[in-house]
């Protein structure tokens, strides 16, 4: 039993305080939007409802499968990948010859995962991004049909890169090895990265509804302003600041990490906005209540899982 | 023994399976609980599909309901009867008219099948065809429900199952997929020319809702 539930989160002090500042703010969020809800019954608040509402039940499982037992976690983040990977994959249109480079692309998920449960560093890197990338194209080639290959080719490399290879880099967080005096170990690295990379897409929502005027990249995403971008970086590295004890680093490191964070969730979150463009939908599905898809969720992370995980590998270990 | 099986495989297996792995999207079944008797007719895309239509009814529904199938595809061999029969409740029946012959007219065997208070899945398309291309439908639908005027007919809708797993092909490469139910109704032409264009409308209808 003990293997299975590892409970040591709640003697833990540091992963303790994340916990309880999370329904901390998912608590005041609710309580807000109650209150204002009441005051004020003319204001349109069902979509942020919904939107905290979905937020509640994401942290719960995210909580609950990062702080439980580990390798739950990496079957959890697996099942991420598979999803947003069948979601964007159902989306993009392939054609009916590339549907076994697509099973074999769909095999390549787990064996990534296990790359990661068992911390073959070496294996883990090129697999995704030299072995799939050599082998999908040739599988393709092996069924003779050439019209519109390079399309299915580097339509489904994307795919990989930005479902698989980008958010498998927060399970192998998991498996870094301990470092003495540093007590929180991965499951405190994965919390930081996935709360700062949320709370960076929630800072630049709101500081782009309340200041928002100049638009930064109106023809790829029109509700994005200069005013939410620098807003939401400025609070995220404040936020990252004050989450430093969840991770091995100084504080200037921490800071400059935070500011990494920030900056590329937003790149994660407009290189989604223009897929979603090219194929004309606004959100990838309707799988969470007021967010769309699992892809709308996890844009940010597929470039902030690589870029906060190189760093802190080339920094800390 | 049989209705427990039945349902432990599509309310529980098939339907987690179909959800989890293969990214089926399920329209709410329950509304059939309040029909006595039913027809549902769906686009045939898969061999997905009625393992979809089954695993969205409701658990209590599951063993009353019989999927129409072609004798000459799945009754091939006494094995695979006995197979499809067991674990899919299926209704075979074949192609062709048989007017002297009606134990094996298929019109009479599906008028049989509902006289003894079962309810049918039908796949007016006849064959899955190429994949997400809707075929002419075929007139038995409309012929049984002209002999049983009381049952009403349910439209089913399904996208993307040809992309899951075509015809043609036994290997599942799951995609987001998706089932839609329309309004159950009662016929009310006495020709099939009709009753048919009612029922592709009524499909034309969900795959609109669908997009």
């Amino acid at each position: 039993m003990e293997k299975i539930l590892r409970l040591d989160f709640i003697e833990n002090k540091d992963l303790r305080i994340v916990v309880i500042v999370i329904f901390g703010i998912l608590a005041f969020a609710t309580l807000l939007f109650f209150v204002v809800g009441k005051l004020k019954p003319q204001a349109n608040l069902a979509e942020l409802k919904a939107r905290t509402k979905s937020w509640w039940i994401m942290a719960a499982l995210v909580l609950g499968a990062t702080l439980i037992n580990s390798t739950i976690s990496y079957v959890a983040i697996a099942l991420l990948s598979f999803v947003a990977f069948r979601e964007l994959y159902s989306a993009l249109g392939f054609r009916e010859s590339d549907r076994r480079a697509i099973f074999w692309a769909y095999v390549s998920i787990p064996i990534q995962y296990y790359l990661a449960y068992i911390g073959w560093y070496g294996a883990f890197i090129i697999f995704i991004p030299i072995v799939m990338f050599l082998f999908l194209p040739l599988r393709m080639v092996l069924k003779g049909n050439t019209n519109g290959i390079i399309k299915s080719m580097s339509s489904l490399q994307w795919i990989l890169m930005l479902t698989v290879f980008g958010l498998s880099h927060m399970a192998y967080l998991l498996s870094l090895p301990d470092i003495a005096g540093f007590s929180s170990g991965g499951r405190g690295l994965l919390l930081f990265l996935v709360f700062l990379t949320e709370i960076n897409d929630v800072m630049q929502f709101t500081w782009g509804k309340l200041l928002g005027k100049h638009k930064i990249i109106p023809k790829v995403s029109p509700n994005k302003t200069w005013e939410g971008f620098v807003g939401g970086i400025i609070s995220t590295t404040i936020i990252g600041y004050f989450l430093g004890f969840l991770t091995p680093l100084t504080d200037v490191q921490v800071v400059f990490v935070s500011f990494t964070i920030a900056v590329s969730g937003f790149f994660g979150d407009i290189v989604m906005s223009s897929v979603k463009r090219d194929i004309g939908v606004k959100d990838m599905g309707t799988s969470i209540p007021g967010h769309g898809g699992i892809l709308d969720r996890i844009d940010s992370l597929a470039y902030t899982a690589p870029a906060f995980f190189h760093l802190i590998y080339y920094i800390a270990y | 023994m049989k209705k427990l099986v039945l349902q432990f495989i599509y309310g529980v297996v098939v339907k987690a399976f179909l959800r989890i792995i293969v990214g089926v999207k399920f329209d709410n079944g329950k509304f059939l609980l309040n029909e006595k008797q039913f027809i549902i007719i769906a686009n045939h895309n898969s061999h997905l599909d009625t393992m979809t239509i089954m695993a969205s009814l409701p658990r209590q529904l599951i063993h009353k309901v019989r999927p129409v199938a072609a004798a000459d595809h799945f009754g091939k061999t006494k094995f695979k009867e006995k197979l499809s029969n067991y674990f899919v409740n299926t209704l075979l029946i074949q192609r062709k008219r048989d007017k002297e012959n009606p134990a094996n007219d298929p019109i009479h065997k599906m008028v049989d099948a509902l006289d003894k208070g079962f309810s049918l899945i039908l796949f007016p398309e006849g064959t899955r065809g190429e994949p997400e291309v809707q075929q002419p439908l075929k007139p038995g639908v409309a012929l049984v429900l002209l002999q049983r005027p009381e049952v009403k007919y349910v439209p089913a809708y399904m996208k993307g199952m040809g992309k899951a797993m075509p015809k043609e092909d036994s290997l599942i490469v799951p995609f987001n997929c998706q089932l839609v139910y329309g309004t159950p109704q009662i016929i009310s032409h006495a020709d099939v020319t009709p009753i048919l264009e009612k029922m592709q409308h009524d499909f034309n209808a969900l795959q609109e809702k669908l997009r």
